[in-house]
């Protein structure tokens, strides 16, 4: 750990160190009588110094309240807001007896500061501040007097700070929850973004309301019915997180390490987002299809303890496996920055150009709209026959259903892609069920089910009319898919699947650039697109976004080399891969790449290694018919 | 069983691997024979040439640029060819490869099946492959046309390929996994069509590779990517007709290595992990050998990231970003000589 004990001053604290100091020791620039200092003082150690300086602050500050107190006290509540500053001796003490962070927090602006004294993070020489000190000048010389906490809310912070106002609003018991649930509590993904996290939580006027729930639920003698009511309508990650920003608020570092190390799967539990990935593997772990918050509950708490859970999970994902253990997807997964809420089902897809495509269409959000969900694959051929048909390249897509037309003799095809949508698309129940509608009149409003042969059962009266295709799961790739139509009982076999699957990726040659992948994802989805091939460009680009993603090409036998042996000369099989992350070891010297190939689950990424990466591409483009570089970063 | 722990010496001192060089563009290259007499190449996508005595001849001239891979073995009497359409546009790793057998050394190829994996055992007379599709290991005798059958259990992954290795005509083993990850060597008996457990894995997570030298069968017991565990390869005694009579330990390590194990008659060679950081998965792997006779442990390259090896007409390579570099065998083939009176090897089979 590079970071100083917590209780060492910092550079920040110096700084405040240096101006309560300079209050003190330069009486002349303070507005009030000078002090007359101690007859002798002695320097024998820094902590006598300090109790020197407090003890000096103290007589300061009760001399002053004694003269404001015979000068009549409170300040009169016509002077307009404008008019009235802070003692600068009421300032040095807060300074002086203050916690550091909250200090940075209160230093970035005036607003900051009124909220971190209205919410009682800013001390005095008496502990928690009843009164405020403020100066004006009347009658052409500067007074001074108190303005109690309650008149300062009523007086100075609607003109001063309108933004403060809403957030007491909502910062209320009753609203708490609503409040916390609605902010941005994200984890960080990589050390960068959690700098930028951190920083704009400096600033945040939401911060000092908090830092004061934090407060309350650290030293619950501030208020114990408060107390327990936070306890109960805070949950354990909200408060975590709170209380690793509320006590790292002047050391980024600390707060980052804090984030980082924390396990991904506590995450699971309350941010949507992060569910698709832990749900998947406790759906196995609890052996149950639909999961309660209980059993997720359960489940996580075991990742943790038992990373060996992770290495086989569900069946239906089918993925590459074994995936790495639990402990090390968390660590990927805290540094992924992939969007993705979708499982594509990598074991079924018989066309990885798809699968890795319709990951990166997603991660873009290229589609905003409901995406197919059976068969498990369907997202990824959606988003990539929505994608190429948009940019005028449906010719891409080999899959078509096609027909003898009676009355033409002629053949008929319409493209398709294997999913269970209905309306408005080129999926298969669709084009099914409009080929019916022309050939065997079916009924204009009946659609066609798509179902698991698993679920069909030929005796049960909901089968025995209306039309179902019937889907061998095992047998259900991106281009091909072995089923069945049922129309009222009866099997249609006049529909046949022609299928062609072979799509690029990257150009294999000139001629045709123009229908490659990354063509049309640079040409026409206007994604800018950058060479890699040194690990100083992939550090660039993570540190410059964290919205883009790094893509290729490579050999699987250098990637994986402990799943895909090699066991012939220029044997190089193809594998599409996507990375999203970078890790440095503590040192610094050595650097992984958090590596999604397309035959890994979406919520299985792996670390993988520069070397490894770029080996794997090197090895690629001897092989490649143009002898291209195949990875490429995409923002 | 005996079990036997031996200890090694680990040399880091490995010398600057010459590289492999050939008349030939390296990227073309298929398989060279040990004197780089006999040579097929990918002529261009779908086409596979043999150059030999000063000659070409197509061997296969495919539709869809194909690419092709070439195995042989220490028989050298037939080589297989497996043969891959669109391989770089159907990225597709649930898909069979055509194959070919051909006489070594010769252009007449003859197809055999379609699988995964192939590979020639017993003086080249039996060959096996894997149907990814329906996941069944093929086991056929080229001279009989016999063929066989096995139905693995493994279900957890959809692109584990297991490792076949006969070990006499009547009896083969295999590497299989069951339904809680554990792995586990499995011998079936051709005739009775049985099956007996020869090792399971105490761990989750490891994969098993099994080779054949001259008198030994192998098996090496390595983590997969992403997963720490120790390794270990242990041998046993062959013979054509008696069955395999237990293993002993010959290796271990608590490292993670990659495995990729080759056997041959006097080493193993296999990838070694030489540095591992399990925060963050970043490992070391080096080409390293093991005698067989005095147990020595040799690390011989310092390329830092060895990701596999492979054998060729008994020559062991190393493929590293497009070049090769040999571990064993004469690695410069650059220059002509007119063809001396053929070897017991080169001549023609006598079948």
């Amino acid at each position: 750990m590079k970071t100083l004990p917590r209780f060492w001053p910092n550079q920040f604290y110096k700084i405040i160190l240096g101006i309560v100091l300079i209050g003190l020791c330069l009486p002349s620039l303070s507005q009030t009588e000078p002090l007359s200092l101690p007859k002798t003082i002695n320097y024998p150690g820094i902590i006598e110094t300090f109790e020197k300086i407090i003890e000096i602050d103290r007589d300061k500050n009760q001399k002053k309240m004694n003269m404001i107190v015979q000068k009549g006290g409170f300040l009169p509540l016509s002077i307009p807001a404008s008019d009235l500053d802070l003692d600068p001796d009421f300032l040095n003490s807060i300074l002086l007896h203050s916690d550091s962070g909250y200090l940075r927090l209160a230093s970035t602006n005036k607003c900051r500061f009124y909220e971190a004294i209205l919410t009682d993070l800013l001390k005095n020489g008496e502990g928690k501040i009843k009164n405020i000190v403020m100066n004006y000048f009347a009658k052409g010389i500067r007074q001074s007097g108190f303005i109690s906490k309650k008149d300062f809310l009523k007086k100075i912070i609607p003109e001063e700070c309108p933004e403060t106002q809403k957030n007491i609003q909502v910062f209320q018991v009753k609203t708490i929850k609503e409040t916390i649930k609605g902010l941005d509590l994200k984890t960080p993904r990589g050390v960068d973004e959690c700098k930028s996290i951190h920083s704009s939580w400096i600033k945040t006027s939401e911060t000092p309301f908090l830092c004061q729930i934090h407060e309350y639920l650290k030293d619950p003698s501030r208020g114990e019915v408060i107390s327990k009511i936070l306890e109960q309508k805070i949950s354990k990650m909200e408060k975590k997180y709170i209380k690793s920003l509320c006590e790292n608020l002047n050391n980024e570092d600390l707060f980052c390490d804090e984030m980082m190390s924390s396990s991904f799967w506590d995450q699971g539990i309350e941010i949507n987002q992060n569910q698709i990935f832990s749900d998947e593997i406790c759906r196995k772990v609890m052996n149950s299809r639909e999961l309660t918050s209980l059993q997720r509950e359960v489940c996580l708490d075991r990742l943790k303890k038992e990373p060996d859970l992770c290495l086989y999970t569900s069946k239906e994902s089918s993925g590459l496996r074994p995936q790495p253990d639990c402990d090390q997807l968390s660590n990927a997964l805290n540094f992924s920055s992939l969007k993705n809420t979708l499982n594509d089902c990598p074991g079924k897809s018989d066309q990885m150009v798809v699968t890795n495509m319709g990951r990166i269409l997603s991660h873009f959000n290229f589609k905003n709209v409901l995406m197919p969900q059976y068969p498990c694959h369907s997202s990824s051929s959606f988003l990539f026959y929505e994608f190429n048909k948009q940019f005028d390249n449906d010719e891409n897509w080999g899959v078509e259903a096609c027909y003898t037309d009676q009355i033409t003799g002629k053949e008929i095809c319409y493209k398709t892609f294997f999913s269970d949508i209905t309306g408005g698309t080129d999926s298969y129940a669709g084009v099914v069920g409009n080929i019916l509608k022309k050939t065997r009149g079916l009924d204009q409003s009946t659609v066609c089910e798509v179902i698991n042969n698993t679920d069909y059962n030929p005796l049960v009266l909901r089968f025995k009319s209306g039309c179902f295709i019937i889907v061998e799961s095992n047998f259900c790739h991106i281009t091909s898919c072995k089923h069945k139509i049922i129309l009222n009982d009866r099997l249609i076999d006049f529909i046949k699947i022609k299928s062609k699957s072979t799509i690029d990726y990257f150009p294999t040659d000139l001629g045709h650039e123009r229908f490659s992948q990354t063509y049309m994802l640079n040409k026409d989805f206007k994604k800018s697109s950058k060479k890699i091939n040194e690990l100083a460009d992939i550090k660039k680009f993570f540190k410059k976004t964290n919205l883009g993603l790094i893509h290729g090409i490579g050999c699987a036998e250098d990637l994986l080399p402990t799943f895909f042996r090699g066991y012939s000369l220029n044997q190089c099989s193809a594998l599409p891969f996507i990375i999203n992350g970078i890790i440095k070891n503590n040192e610094g010297d050595k650097v992984v790449l958090v590596t999604r190939t397309a035959v890994d689950n979406l919520e299985a990424p792996r670390l993988i290694s520069w070397s490894s990466v770029f080996s794997s591409v090197r090895s690629y483009q001897k092989k490649h018919p143009l002898k291209l570089w195949t990875m490429y970063a995409l923002d | 069983m005996l079990w036997i722990n031996l200890f090694f010496i680990l040399s880091l001192n490995a010398a600057e691997l010459p590289a492999f060089l050939t008349k030939h563009s390296s990227d073309t290259l298929r398989y060279v024979s040990y004197n780089g007499r006999i040579t097929y190449l990918q002529k261009k996508p779908g086409l596979l040439a043999l150059v030999s005595d000063f000659k070409s001849t197509d061997v296969l001239n495919e539709k869809f640029n194909n690419d092709f891979r070439i195995t042989g073995s220490s028989a050298k009497k037939r080589l297989i060819i497996e043969s891959i359409p669109n391989s770089q546009s159907d990225l597709n790793f649930l898909k069979n490869h055509e194959i070919f057998v051909v006489d070594y050394g010769n252009s007449q190829t003859r197809k055999v099946g379609q699988g995964k994996s192939p590979k020639l055992h017993l003086k080249d007379e039996w060959l096996s492959y894997f149907d990814l599709s329906k996941k069944i290991i093929h086991l056929q005798n080229l001279i009989t046309e016999k063929k066989y059958e096995i139905k693995p259990t493994q279900q957890l992954n959809p692109f584990f390929i297991p490792d076949i290795q006969m070990v006499n005509p009547q009896s083969v083993v295999y590497s299989d996994v069951n339904e809680s990850g554990h792995s586990a060597i499995v011998s079936f008996n051709l005739i009775t069509q049985n099956s007996t457990i020869l090792y399971k894995s105490p761990h989750k997570g490891t994969k098993i590779e099994i080779c054949r030298g001259e008198d030994y069968l192998g098996f090496g017991e390595f983590p997969y990517e992403g997963l720490f565990r120790n390794s270990q390869i242990q041998l046993s005694k062959t013979s054509e007709t008696q069955e395999l009579r237990g293993f002993s330990m010959l290796y271990e390590s608590v490292n993670g290595d990659n495995g990729n194990m080759i056997c041959l008659k006097d080493h193993i060679y296999f990838i070694k992990t030489t540095d591992q950081n399990s925060e963050i998965n970043h490992r070391t792997t080096e080409a390293a050998k093991i005698n067989l006779k005095d147990q020595k442990l040799e690390v011989l390259s310092n390329l830092k990231n060895v990701s596999q090896i492979i054998e060729m007409d008994g020559r062991v390579m190393i493929p590293f970003r497009g070049e090769f570099y040999v571990l064993e065998g004469n690695s410069d083939l650059r220059e002509d000589k007119l063809k001396a009176t053929p070897t017991q090897e080169e001549a023609p089979l006598d079948i």
